[in-house]
C-alpha cells in the first residue's frame, strides 16, 4: 500500500516539475536529497517514488514544449518544432495527444525490454568501447548538421560555436582553464540549463512578444483533438518506433547524455519522410511523433548500465545513483542484481506510473492547451522567473544570472542570424565527450583500428551516409533556427 | 502514508525554517563528498542540536567551492568547508586561493585507495595502461615505482614512465572503471566503498587481481601502516618490497609520500574560520557524532570503517604530513606532473616548512 501511495505522490510531484520549463528529472530528483532519511527505513519506497517522478516529469516536458514553445526539458526541445506550430493552428490537444501516446507506448516497450532482460545488455555495453563512442559522436553531429539544419553552412558554423562554448573550462588534458577569461566561475564549464534556459527559450518568449497581438487559431474539440493524436501515432507508428529505437540505443550508451536523443530522433523523422504535404517545423504531426518516441525509451533504456555497473547513462541517472546508495542500494553490485525485490519495486512502479501519468497527463490536455491563448503578459514572467530560478540551481551565486543573461543574448542573436539552436545544442552537449575521446582513441588506438570492429565501422558508415545524403538529397530540411 | 507525511512535513519545514549550519561542499549534487556530506548531516545536526544542511558549490577540480569558502565564506560562523583528497592535491601544485594553515580544524577522516589489475595483465612485459582522473597522481607514483623498480631519481621515473606507462586522460572514476572492465586499461583504483562494490566480484571471477593500497596514517608514530579494511592486500611498501626484494626509497619516493599523505590523510576534512567562535562546539558535535552507534554505522557503511581526527588531533595529522613539505619533495612532485604527466602544475615554495 505503502509503494502505491508513493508511487502516486512521485506521479504528482514528477508531472508538477515536467511542466515547468527547462527543468526534467534531475531537477526534481536533486530537491530530495534533504529528505533522504525519510526512505531510510525502507529504500525501496524511494525506488517507487523516484521511478515515478522519472516516468512523470518525462511525460509532463511536452507541455511546455508544445505550448509555450519552450522546452519543458533538455530532452524535449525538438517536440518545439512542430508541436509549437501545431499548437498556433488550434491543434495543441491533438499535439499533445501524439506526443503522450508515443512516448508512453515507447517507454513501455522499452520498460518491458530493459526491466525483463537486464543481464543480456551486460555483453552489449562492454562491446561500446572507446572507438565505437567516437564513431557514434561523428554519427550525431553528421546528423544534426546535414539533416535537421536548413541552412547546413550555417550549421556547421552554430556546432562549431556550440564545441567552442562547451570547451570553456578545464581543459581535460592538461587539468589548466582555458578560454574563462580568468573567471573562476568559468573553469567547471557553462552549465546546460543557462544554455537551454537562455538559447532556447528565452527567444521564444521574445518571439511571443512580438506576435502577441496575432490571432491564434482558437482550440476546438479537446476529445476529438485528443483522440486525433491517438489515430496520429498509430498511423505513423514507424516514425514513433524509430524515435524510440533510436532514444534507446542513446540511453544505454554511457556518457552521451540523453540531452540530444530527440533531436537525433527527430532528424531521422525527418530524413525518413522526404516528401511531405506539409513541411517539417510548420506542424507536421510526425515530427512530434518521432521526437517523443525517443523520450521515454532513452529514460527507460539509460537505467540498463546505471543498474549493471553502476555507471550513469543520463544526466539524471547521477542523482539516482547517488540517492539509492544513501538509501543502502548499491546500483552495479551483484547483490543489487539478484534483488528480485528492487526489480519488482522498479518495474511496477514504472509500469504503473507510465498508465496513471498517461491518465493524467490526457486529462490535463484540456486546460494545458488553453495556455496557448493566454495573454502574453500573463505567462511571460511567471515563466522567465522559472528560467531565473532553473538557471540559479547551479551555486545560486549573481554568476549564474550572469551566465543566464550571456546565454539569453547568444540565443536572440542566434535566432536573429539563422544560426541553428539545435546543432549548437548538439554542439555543446557533446563537444567535452568529443574531446575525451578523441584524445583517448589516438592515446590507445591506432587510426584506423575502428575498421577492425564492426559496431564502429557500421556507426561511420551511417555518419557517411547521412552526409551524403544531406548535401545531396535531402529536400524536407527544416527550417527550426 | 505515514513516511509520506514525514517527508511532507520535512520540506514543509525545510522550508519555512532558517537554516543554521551549512556544510560546503566543493562539488555537484551525487559526487563522492556530497553524498558523505549528506549521509553526515543528518547525524551532525542530531548531534549539534540544530538544523545542518548541505551546499553545493561546484567548478573545475572541486577548487571554486573552497576559494569562495576561503575568500568569502569562512567569515560566517555557522559555514563549514567539507574538504576532499583532491582539494589537498590540488594545494600542493594549483594555483588555489585556499591554504588548510589558515582555518580552524574540526574533523577528518584519514582514508585509503587500494590499486586493482586485470590478471591477463603481465606488470614484466605489457604497457601500462591507467585511466585519469583527479586525486591519482599517488596511484600512478606508485605503479611507476612497482613497474620500474628502483631508479637512482626522479627523471630516471619520468623516462620510464614514459616508456611504460600510458595515463589516458579526461576519464571520469566511472568511464575509467567501466574502460577497465572492457579491457582497454589495464589497472583501476577504487575507494573502500568502490572497490568493494565494483572489483571485488571482478576479483572473485579472476578478471582482476587486487594488487596493493596506500595504507593509513598512525598519528602515533607518523608511518604509514596497514589498513584494516584492505588487510587481505598488502600495502605498497609490502608490494614493493615482495616484487624488487628491497624497501621503496629515494627522491621519487619521498614525493610519493607527500601527495599520498596529503591526499589520503585529508581525505574528508571538515574547516571552519580560524577564530570561529562555535569551533569547539563543532568539535563536540562530532564526537558525540562519532559516540552515536546508530551514525557510526551509517557513516562506516558510506565511507568505510577509518578513523577520525578530531580537533587537537586533526591539528596534529595536519602538522605531521606539513612536514612531509619538503624541498626536494615538492620539486620532484611538481617535475612528475609536469614533465612526466604533461600536467599543469605550479611550484610552490612557500609551502615548505609551513605547518
Amino acid at each position: 500500500m505503502d509503494y502505491a501511495i508513493w508511487t502516486l505522490a512521485g506521479i504528482v510531484y514528477g508531472f508538477v516539475m515536467g511542466l515547468v520549463p527547462v527543468a526534467g528529472a534531475a531537477t526534481a530528483l536533486i530537491a530530495l536529497f534533504p529528505f533522504i532519511d525519510v526512505f531510510r527505513a525502507d529504500p525501496y519506497i524511494l525506488v517507487c517514488f523516484s521511478t515515478a517522478i522519472v516516468v512523470a516529469s518525462t511525460i509532463g516536458d511536452s507541455f511546455a514544449s508544445v505550448v509555450l514553445n519552450i522546452p519543458g526539458a533538455s530532452g524535449s526541445a525538438a517536440t518545439m518544432v512542430d508541436g509549437f506550430p501545431l499548437a498556433q493552428q488550434g491543434q495543441a490537444g491533438r499535439a499533445l495527444s501524439a506526443a503522450i501516446t508515443t512516448s508512453v507506448v515507447n517507454g513501455a516497450i522499452w520498460g518491458v525490454l530493459v526491466f525483463a532482460f537486464l543481464p543480456v545488455y551486460a555483453t552489449w555495453v562492454l562491446n561500446f568501447g572507446i572507438p565505437e563512442m567516437m564513431m557514434f559522436l561523428l554519427l550525431a553531429f553528421c546528423s544534426v548538421v546535414f539533416v535537421n539544419s536548413q541552412y547546413w553552412f550555417r550549421g556547421i558554423l552554430a556546432l562549431a560555436l556550440g564545441v567552442f562554448v562547451g570547451l570553456i573550462g578545464q581543459d581535460p588534458i592538461t587539468g589548466a582553464a582555458r578560454f574563462t577569461g580568468g573567471w573562476d566561475y568559468l573553469a567547471a564549464g557553462v552549465q546546460l540549463v543557462p544554455i537551454m534556459a537562455g538559447i532556447l527559450a528565452f527567444p521564444e518568449l521574445v518571439e511571443a512578444y512580438r506576435r502577441r497581438r496575432v490571432a491564434v487559431t482558437p482550440v476546438t474539440g479537446n476529445w476529438a483533438q485528443i483522440v486525433q493524436g491517438m489515430r496520429d501515432s498509430w498511423q505513423h507508428r514507424w516514425d514513433g518506433l524509430r524515435g524510440g529505437f533510436v532514444g534507446a540505443v542513446i540511453g544505454i550508451v554511457p556518457g552521451i547524455g540523453g540531452n540530444i536523443a530527440d533531436w537525433l530522433a527527430y532528424g531521422q523523422t525527418v530524413a525518413a519522410n522526404p516528401r511531405e504535404s506539409v513541411p517539417f517545423g510548420t506542424g507536421n504531426i510526425k515530427g512530434v511523433i518521432g521526437a517523443e518516441g525517443a523520450n521515454n525509451a532513452q529514460k527507460a533504456t539509460s537505467y540498463v548500465p546505471t543498474i549493471l555497473f553502476g555507471v550513469p547513462g543520463a544526466p539524471f541517472e547521477v542523482i539516482i545513483l547517488a540517492l539509492f546508495m544513501m538509501v543502502g542500494l548499491e546500483l552495479g553490485t551483484p547483490s543489487l542484481l539478484a534483488d528480485t525485490q528492487f526489480f519488482a519495486a522498479i518495474g511496477l512502479s514504472y509500469a504503473a506510473a507510465l498508465v496513471i501519468t498517461f491518465v493524467l497527463a490526457m486529462l490535463f490536455v484540456r486546460w494545458a492547451q488553453r495556455a496557448i491563448n493566454l495573454p502574453f503578459a500573463w505567462y511571460f514572467w511567471p515563466v522567465m522567473a522559472v528560467l531565473i530560478w532553473t538557471s540559479a540551481q547551479y551555486t545560486g551565486y549573481w554568476e549564474d544570472y550572469a551566465v543566464f543573461a550571456m546565454c539569453c543574448v547568444l540565443g536572440l542573436a542566434m535566432r536573429e542570424f539563422k544560426l541553428s539552436r539545435a546543432a549548437f545544442i548538439i554542439g555543446f552537449a557533446l563537444s567535452d565527450q568529443l574531446e575525451k575521446i578523441w584524445y583517448q582513441y589516438h592515446m590507445l588506438y591506432s587510426t584506423w583500428d575502428f575498421a577492425t570492429r564492426p559496431i564502429a565501422v557500421t556507426l561511420c558508415v551511417l555518419a557517411i551516409t547521412v552526409t551524403v545524403w544531406g548535401l545531396f538529397f535531402n529536400r524536407s530540411r527544416i527550417s527550426y533556427i | 502514508m505515514k513516511q509520506l507525511f514525514a517527508f511532507i512535513t520535512a520540506a514543509v519545514l525545510a522550508t519555512a525554517a532558517q537554516a543554521q549550519y551549512r556544510l560546503i561542499v566543493p562539488q555537484a549534487p551525487g559526487g563522492g563528498t556530497s553524498v558523505w556530506a549528506t549521509v553526515m548531516a543528518p547525524h551532525l545536526s542530531r548531534a549539534l542540536g540544530e538544523p545542518v544542511i548541505v551546499e553545493h558549490i561546484p567548478g573545475a577540480s572541486d577548487i571554486p567551492g573552497f576559494n569562495r569558502f576561503h575568500n568569502e565564506l569562512q567569515k560566517d560562523p555557522k559555514t563549514i568547508m567539507v574538504a576532499h583528497g583532491g582539494n589537498a592535491e590540488s594545494f600542493l601544485t594549483d594555483r588555489v586561493d585556499y591554504n588548510y594553515g589558515d582555518y580552524a580544524p574540526v574533523a577528518m577522516v584519514n582514508l585509503n585507495i587500494a590499486v586493482s589489475r586485470r590478471a591477463d595483465f603481465d606488470v614484466e612485459k605489457d604497457h601500462i595502461k591507467f585511466g585519469s582522473t583527479s586525486g591519482r597522481r599517488p596511484d600512478v607514483m606508485a605503479i611507476v615505482m612497482m613497474a620500474c623498480g628502483p631508479k637512482p631519481n626522479t627523471d630516471a621515473y619520468i623516462a620510464c614512465y614514459k616508456q611504460r606507462m600510458t595515463f589516458v586522460k579526461g576519464m571520469k572514476p566511472t568511464d575509467a572503471r567501466l574502460a577497465a572492465l572492457r579491457g582497454e586499461l589495464n589497472i583501476t583504483r577504487e575507494t573502500f566503498v568502490s572497490h568493494k562494490k565494483f572489483i571485488e566480484p571482478e576479483v572473485a571471477k579472476g578478471v582482476f587481481v587486487d594488487w596493493f593500497n596506500h595504507g593509513v596514517l598512525d598519528l602515533k608514530t607518523g608511518r604509514i601502516v596497514q589498513d584494516a579494511n584492505f588487510a587481505h592486500m598488502p600495502t605498497f611498501e609490502q608490494a614493493y618490497r615482495a616484487r624488487w626484494k628491497q624497501a621503496p626509497q629515494g627522491e621519487f619516493y619521498d614525493a610519493y609520500v607527500l601527495v599520498k599523505s596529503y591526499r589520503d590523510v585529508l581525505q574528508k576534512s571538515l574547516w571552519v574560520g580560524k577564530n570561529n567562535p562555535n569551533a569547539d562546539r563543532l568539535r563536540d558535535a562530532v564526537r558525540k557524532m562519532l559516540a552515536d552507534p546508530e551514525a557510526r554505522v551509517e557513516i562506516i557503511k558510506d565511507g568505510g570503517n577509518y578513523e577520525w581526527f578530531v580537533g587537537n588531533d586533526m591539528a596534529q595529522a595536519y602538522k605531521t604530513i606539513s612536514q612531509r613539505v619538503t624541498e626536494p619533495a615538492l620539486k620532484n612532485l611538481y617535475r612528475f606532473t609536469v614533465d612526466g604527466m604533461g600536467l599543469e602544475a605550479v611550484y610552490k615554495p612557500e609551502l615548505i616548512g609551513k605547518k
